[in-house]
Formats: structure tokens, sequence, C-alpha cells
């Protein structure tokens, strides 16, 4: 009899555990358009069932055999799933298909799409399946990323709008449920802080402004959760990775330093405001030097600041939309691979960058009139085969405010 | 799932519910581990995931008005052995969402949230900049 008591009392030690892993997952198969996400690591560190991996971000990768860059996604979810579908990275159900590739996605998923936090979960879900394959999926800071953060909500969509009211109802319903187990720490309320009204801000889109300023803020829910494990400013074998271009003082002050920092501002370790080599237009995350149309590009500058990063011999951005599609400049330095394809800037065509160890650069697109050869820049004897790349017209860019 | 929350918590979680030091528990094995500790072994799963059921710590969840389907839910996960824990648990979820969205206090506390908050912390100075589109039925002041 009193076994049986021990037992079911040893039993209860485990359950507000268990209830808060359950809450998690109810919430995030809520608000994820129904995903379920694969835990992470489950063999490697069983002490740590729960814990999400921790956070040490890596700035210098070394060359996979496979890489494929994806440009700026903003909100739309369909895309960004042709865009990976382009390049096998899913199969039919969504699933990761890369095996060990490594993908790298420049930033801007937020605003003008209305499925931001549907993105951020797949995502996030790919990047777990991925790690378990042998690949990796790096995701990255655009400007976008750090506008919303701080709050610029200029291009948030009515739905995008809609879509985190309804993540912050199914949200603040599973601290509810955590709160009426007594074993479990009372959850913070995410709305802690923020103010019940703002000047210029109509009523009827006050919830939505308010549960937008609660996850993304530094420290918020979703921030902690997707941004903070975004890099800022990457370096994958020979390509060196930024959302709007790099500066040389940028890689003088360091890369490793300025991804900690993102991150730690993120986490809501720094304030309120994003450091300053993520504002204004000479900005990591607003650079628009090398992805202008060419006659305005800064080659020199930009060969300059190559020598700086060792080994590095080109840099892949995202930032301005390329209306021809993928291209390169400045002798194969500047790549350039925001497509616009959102819906909400551009609707164009998916197309993503690949990078072979052995056969090296291509562009893979859904453009009818080069899916037969895939652009046939390639040249297989060749690993400087992308200056063929360029469109026969020479390439053409839209200008946008952001 | 803060970022010094998830560094410091699991290994003083793991600490503390750790009965036997020697046996490291993983998010899968956990109720069986917890359900084993006896030597009841002829005890269906079922039966173990029905016991879990009567830990004080959900009686309130459990007794709500989505008691029966939060139950439901619970069970299934508890009991669920695919990767992505919870995945075969689509139906009793959507049947635990439907349950809220038609009694959206079912799980609220007496206190109201909005009450609360205004007590425990102070509205802060917040710049922000409304979307665009809110803003063209508005007046044309603030713009950047």
């Amino acid at each position: 009899m009193e076994n049986k008591e021990e037992n079911q009392k040893e039993l209860c030690k485990h359950i507000p555990n268990l209830l808060s892993s359950f809450v998690d997952t109810f919430v995030d198969f809520s608000v994820s358009g129904g995903l379920f996400l694969p835990s992470q690591k489950p063999s490697l560190d069983p002490q740590k069932p729960h814990e999400e991996t921790p956070l040490s971000l890596q700035t210098r990768y070394p060359a996979p055999d496979r890489l494929i860059a994806i440009g700026d996604l903003h909100g739309d979810l369909e895309k960004s799933k042709q865009a990976l579908r382009l390049a096998g990275l899913i199969d039919g159900s969504d699933k990761w298909a890369g095996g060990s590739a490594t993908v790298v996605q420049v930033g801007d998923v937020l605003d003008r799409g209305d499925d931001e936090i549907k993105i951020l979960y797949f995502l996030e879900k790919l990047r777990r399946e991925a790690m378990k394959d042998g690949g990796n999926f790096v995701t990255m800071n655009g400007n976008h990323e750090i506008m919303n953060i701080e709050g610029d909500f200029r291009y948030v969509t009515k739905l995008g709008l809609k879509e985190f009211e309804d993540w912050a109802y199914w949200y603040c319903l599973g601290n509810e449920m955590k709160s009426l187990c007594a074993g479990l720490e009372k959850p913070r309320n995410m709305y802690d802080g923020i103010p019940m009204n703002f000047r210029g801000v109509d009523s009827q889109i006050l919830h939505g402004i308010r549960a937008r300023i609660a996850a993304l803020r530094p420290n918020g829910p979703i921030a902690n959760k997707f941004l903070s494990k975004n890099v800022t400013v990457l370096v994958v074998g020979d390509s060196i990775f930024v959302h709007g271009g790099l500066l040389a003082r940028h890689v003088e002050y360091g890369l490793e330093r300025i991804n900690e920092e993102v991150r730690d501002w993120i986490s809501g370790l720094m304030g309120k405001a994003a450091p300053r080599y993520c504002r204004g237009r000479n900005a990591v995350v607003w650079l628009r030097k090398y992805s202008d149309v060419e006659k305005n590009c800064d080659c020199s500058m930009l060969e300059h600041v190559l020598s700086t990063v060792p080994g590095v011999k080109r840099m892949i951005m995202g930032h301005t939309i390329q209306v021809d599609g993928i291209n390169v400049v400045c002798n194969d330095r500047a790549v350039r691979i925001d497509v616009g394809l959102s819906k909400g800037c551009g609707d164009g065509l998916p197309e993503v960058l690949e990078i072979n160890q052995n056969s090296g650069l291509r562009v893979l697109t859904s453009n009818p009139l080069y899916q037969r050869k895939n652009k046939s820049y390639l040249n297989p004897d060749s690993k400087e085969g992308l200056g063929l790349l360029i469109p026969k017209s020479g390439s053409r860019q839209v200008e946008v405010k952001a | 799932m803060g970022q010094a929350q998830s560094e410091v918590a699991p290994s003083d979680t793991a600490d503390q519910m750790e009965p036997h030091p020697s046996s490291s528990p993983s998010m899968e094995s956990l109720l069986a581990e917890a359900v084993a500790y006896g030597n009841d072994e002829n005890e269906s799963v079922e039966a173990k995931a029905q016991k879990a059921l009567e830990c004080p710590c959900i009686a309130d969840l459990r007794n709500g008005p989505c008691g029966v389907q939060f139950s439901e839910s619970f069970l299934c996960f508890l009991k669920s052995t695919s990767e992505e824990k919870g995945s075969d648990c689509v139906n009793p979820f959507v049947a635990l969402q439907n349950c809220i969205k038609a009694n959206p206090d079912a799980f609220s506390k007496d206190i109201l949230e909005e009450d609360e908050e205004k007590k425990e912390e102070p509205a802060q100075e917040y710049n922000i900049i409304p979307p665009i589109w809110s803003k063209e039925s508005q007046s044309p002041k603030s713009k950047l």
C-alpha cells in the first residue's frame, strides 16, 4: 500500500515538466499551421531533453559538398517552399530531403507577407531535421528582422498582424495552462511594460500591434525562439554571406563580435536599440553598394573588403531585388540572390544559388525559359563558371525602400 | 525558452527529478521511467498514464470545461513515441483547440491578466512605427 503511494508520488514529480513540454508542443502546433518540431539532439544529451541547443553562434564553416543560398522570403510560405523544392531540399511532405547539404537563408523572412510565423517555424523544423541528417540550415538577420525587433512595423501586412494576434492568443493560453500547475513557475506576462495605447495607432489594430511588440521585442518569445539563432555575417568556405553588404570597418570590428552582439541584443541583454552597424544606409543589413545596378556597384571597394577576410572570394547578398534573377558582377565577386519571390514584393520566380564543391556555382531556377539547362552557365570544367550566369540583357534592379 | 533559462534550468531540474543519478532520463522515457519506479511491471502503459492524470499538478486542467479534451491530449502526448513527440496526437489536439475556442475561459484564473499587468509593471516609453496602410485613413503626420 505504502509502496503504491510512493510510486504515485514519484510519478507526479515528473508531471510538471511533462506538462510544460505538452503545452509547448500544443501551442507550437496551434500557431505554426500544424507543425511538430523534432526534438533537438535526442540522444546526444539525455540529461537535457527539453533544452534548445546551446546558443553559441558559429560564424565560419568549412565548405560543404553542397551549399544552397536562398534570398529574401518576406512572409510568402508557398514561394519559400517552391524555392526549397527547386533545390531538392524538401520532399513532397515538406520534410528535409537535402541530406548533408548546407542551406543559407540570407534574412528578411519578416514583413510584406502573411505567413511570417509559419515560415519561422518551418525553417526551424528544417534546421532540426537537417541537423539529424548531417546537414545544416543557417538563417540570417535582414534589415526587416532588425526593424521589427525595434518596433518599426511599416511593412507589416494586415494578415501578418492577424497572425501575431492569433499567436498571442495561443501563447497566452499556454501560459495560463502552465500557471494552473503548482509545480511550475508562473510564466511571466509577455505584455509586461507594453502600453495599452499608442499615439497614432488605431484601436482596431492595437491588439495585433501589442502582440507583435511582445513577440518580437528583445527577449520576446518569438525573438528568443527563432531570431536569436540567426547570424548576421557568415563565412562558408570561400563565400561570405551578409544581408546588405560589408564595409572594411565591419570586418575590422570583428565578424564574430557582430554576430554575438546582435544575438545578445535580440536576447534582451543590450537594450532596445540595435547595434549601430545594423542601422542606417551603411549598415550590414542595409548596404546597397554591391547590390545596385552594375554601373553603381563599387567593385574596388568590394575587392578591398574581400581581401581583408582570408580565404574569401565572393560576397553573397540579398536585400536588393534582382528582377532578372540571381546574377554576379565585379568579376564574380558580388553575387546578388534576392529575386523578390514574395507575392508582397515583386512576386518573382523562385531561384536559388548552388555552390558545389566539385562543379562550382550555378543557379537553380523555376523560370521556364531556362529550365532545361538550369540557365546553362554551368561549365563542368571550370569553377569560374558563374560569369556565364548573367542573363543576356545584363541585370536590372528594382528600387525598393526597405 | 529564454537563453539564460535554457542554460541553467535543465541541469537543476534534472537533479531534482532524478531519483537514480546513474540513469539519465530522456523526454521519451520519462513517463516510462517514472511509472516503472515501483515494481508493478504488469501494469499496462495505459494504466500508468491514467495514474499520471491523477497527479495534483493537473487537477485544475483536468476539471475545467475542456478537461476531457485536455486529458485525452495529454495522455496521447505522454504515450507518444514518434520522433516529433505528439505528432500522432493531431485529433485530440484539434478537439482541444475546438473546445478552447468554444470556451475562451477554459483555463483562465480568476484574476484578469490585464489588471495584473498594470499593477506589476508600469508601461514604458515605446516608440513604434505602425504599418503604412494603417496610417492611410488617418492624419498623415509621422513618417520616416
